[in-house]
């Protein structure tokens, strides 16, 4: 069995700052006013599929946006665009006021965007400590890696902050993990680095109940702290306890678009359903 | 939330994770392969001391041509091995070997500083597996088959440039020293296989650069989603390869003293052998810089074997391939095992 249980340690959280590199975009990004993240009509093409059609909305500071949709509506495409793995072939983000571009994954990473992706973006053949680190290795000014602390502290994230059932050592490889224990391990990545928005696509497809809850306690308990979260699941009823606002989309539109107090369960069931 | 646990359970815990920390590494690490060589020399040194006229394993001699010779395979390996870590093949290392070789020879019989010569021959081996980077990875082709493709179009660069005669290499002074002398009893190759491999030991597990070497082959699509750039990466293993290989053509022609346009055709495979028998993966992710050395080492012991028990020359093919059959069994067995 798989738990979790997610937990602010403030001493790891002060080390995922310093490792994540840029320092300018901390948790405490321009005024509480400007949103965080504005996406300006974003469109994207794969071949002769329109996956994308001008998607706009608004991530405000502190605050979990819900978005929802059917398979293959897009979800996944939108967050690899904020994430900086795909990019748009229209239209703009704006992150706390200013126009920028996410090129390439290390620059949203800088930016302060965390992202767990549906595919987990774990490698098998690497240890979890490695794959904790991967792309952000701690390392003195030549490049070569403290093995040693990044040993410790990916153990210290696994057994405090995200304290998983079955994973004995951060020096077990990826590959030997369980859907779940792996789920945990890019849950474990994404909570040491993140800084100023958590992008999670169906984090808990394969986390038990508890596991689930501790997940989304920690995201209330981020909101608290003036972090913002975008959650990408299929489980409305999940979706509509922990999230303030919802985006549906349907067939890479955005097709609903309602603060928690304008909508109720049944219309977003009735928008994801039927498009 | 965080449950208080007694203080003293913790302990217990923490010394736990931190000794199947150590069984995980060690499995991660070529242990499996190192015992076995260890085995099999010891085996051998025995069967020496009992048998000296039959067996000459110890004999000065053969121990020399040994290390003048597993460095030749051995260095390429490297390269390739690393190469293979990040998910990509180079078979036309053999040909790079030769080509770049002959261009240090050519380039010194016709009056070059002698130096300026093998500058100008790591370069082009250098360029040459570069070049090889750029085609697999901006036309996104398979580099197995790029490399198909440049190894025939080298080893006609190498007729065209030179042609089918070998070509004579005597390197002088303190270049002669350095590349084909001695330091006390160990021949200069070993020398250089040693801190080439302690210089890619370095790069690639204990450099960030290894870690996204590893990352980029064992999963391209999660390197990059987590801000390793992929290609770079990949571009920096294809140009390590191709000075690998210029390094092993130009260690080879100076100590043979002249160099044959065809003496390196099966390089590739016999590096990429090598390789294997030493736990790399033809998939990619997974390898140590030790596991490459001691592949080189077996696939010359083998051969080293057999020759000083008087076995004719087929056999050496037989069992160099049935060396290499067995060791991806050994792998699938002992991977199998433990979970
Ligand atoms: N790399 C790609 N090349 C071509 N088509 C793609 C690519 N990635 C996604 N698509 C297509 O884009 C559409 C949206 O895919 P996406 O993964 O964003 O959906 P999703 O909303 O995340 O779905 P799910 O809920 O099933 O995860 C699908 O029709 C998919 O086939
Ligand atoms: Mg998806």
């Amino acid at each position: 069995m798989t738990s979790i249980e997610i937990n602010e340690v403030t001493n790891v959280s002060s080390k995922a700052e310093m490792t994540a590199g840029a320092s300018g975009f901390a948790n405490t990004v321009g005024d509480a006013a400007t949103p965080l993240l504005e996406l300006k009509e974003i469109c994207k093409r794969y071949g002769q599929i329109d996956v994308l059609t001008n998607v706009s909305f608004t991530v405000n500071k502190a605050e979990v946006i819900g978005l929802l949709g059917d398979n293959g509506a897009g979800k996944s495409t939108l967050v690899k665009t904020i994430s900086g793995v795909v990019q748009p072939d229209q239209g703009e983000l704006v992150w706390d006021g200013k126009p920028v571009q996410f090129n390439s994954r290390e620059v949203s990473a800088n930016y302060g965007v965390e992202t767990i992706f549906q595919d987990s973006a774990l490698v098998d053949s690497m240890s979890i400590a490695r794959n904790i680190f991967m792309g952000r290795e701690i390392r003195n000014r030549f490049g070569f890696m403290d093995l040693r602390q990044m040993r410790e502290i990916a153990a210290e994230v696994l057994k405090t902050i995200v304290a998983i059932e079955g994973i004995d050592s951060p020096d077990k490889l990826v590959g030997s993990l369980s859907g779940g224990q792996k789920q945990a391990v890019a849950i474990a990545r994404a909570v040491h680095f993140k800084r100023s928005l958590l992008v999670l696509d169906e984090p808990t497809s394969a986390l038990a109940v508890r596991a689930t809850e501790a997940l989304f306690d920690y995201l209330r308990h981020l909101r608290d702290q003036g972090l913002s979260s975008i959650l990408v699941t299929h489980d409305l009823y999940d979706a509509y306890r922990i999230c303030d606002r919802f985006v549906v989309m349907s067939r890479g539109r955005t097709i609903l678009k309602a603060a928690k107090s304008e909508t109720s369960i049944e219309e977003l069931t009735e928008k994801v359903s039927r498009g | 939330m965080v449950t208080e646990a007694p203080a003293t359970r913790e302990v217990a815990d923490y010394k736990e994770i931190s000794a199947s920390g150590r069984r995980y590494r060690l499995q991660q690490s070529a242990i499996d392969i190192a015992i076995l060589f260890v085995g099999l020399q010891i085996l051998s040194v025995i069967f020496a001391l009992v048998d000296p006229s039959r067996f000459a394993y110890l004999n000065s001699a053969n121990i020399t041509v040994a290390l003048q010779n597993i460095p030749l395979l051995g260095i390429p390996a490297l390269g390739v091995g690393i190469l293979m870590i990040a998910g990509e093949f180079d078979l036309s290392v053999g040909a790079n070997y030769i080509f770049s070789s002959i261009v240090v020879g050519q380039l010194s019989a016709n009056g070059m500083n002698q130096w300026l010569a093998v500058l100008v021959g790591l370069i082009a081996g250098t360029v040459i597996g570069l070049l090889n980077g750029v085609i697999t990875l901006k036309l996104k082709i398979p580099s197995f088959i790029t490399t198909l493709g440049t190894l025939g179009i080298w080893n006609a660069a190498t007729l065209f440039y030179h042609g089918a005669s070998s070509q004579t290499y005597t390197p002088t002074g303190i270049l002669n020293s350095l590349l084909n002398g001695n330091f006390g009893p160990v021949p200069a190759p070993a020398i250089w296989m040693l801190v080439l491999a302690v210089g890619c030991y370095a790069l690639l597990q204990r450099h960030r650069i290894g870690n996204h070497v590893f990352a980029s082959g064992g999963g391209p699509a999660a390197a990059n989603a987590t801000g390793v750039n992929v290609v770079r990466t990949k571009m920096l293993a294809f140009g390590i390869t191709g000075f690998m290989a210029a390094v092993g053509g130009i260690l080879a022609a100076a100590s043979v003293g002249n160099i044959a346009p065809a003496s390196a055709d099966s390089l590739a495979l016999n590096a990429i052998a090598a390789c294997v028998v030493g736990g790399l993966l033809l998939t990619g992710g997974k390898g140590t810089v030790l596991g490459i050395v001691i592949g080189a080492f077996l696939l010359y012991w083998i051969q080293d074997v057999l020759l000083l028990l008087g076995a004719p020359g087929f056999y050496l093919s037989a069992f160099v391939g049935a060396l290499i059959i067995a060791a991806s069994v050994f792998y699938r067995v002992i991977s199998t095992r433990r979970v």
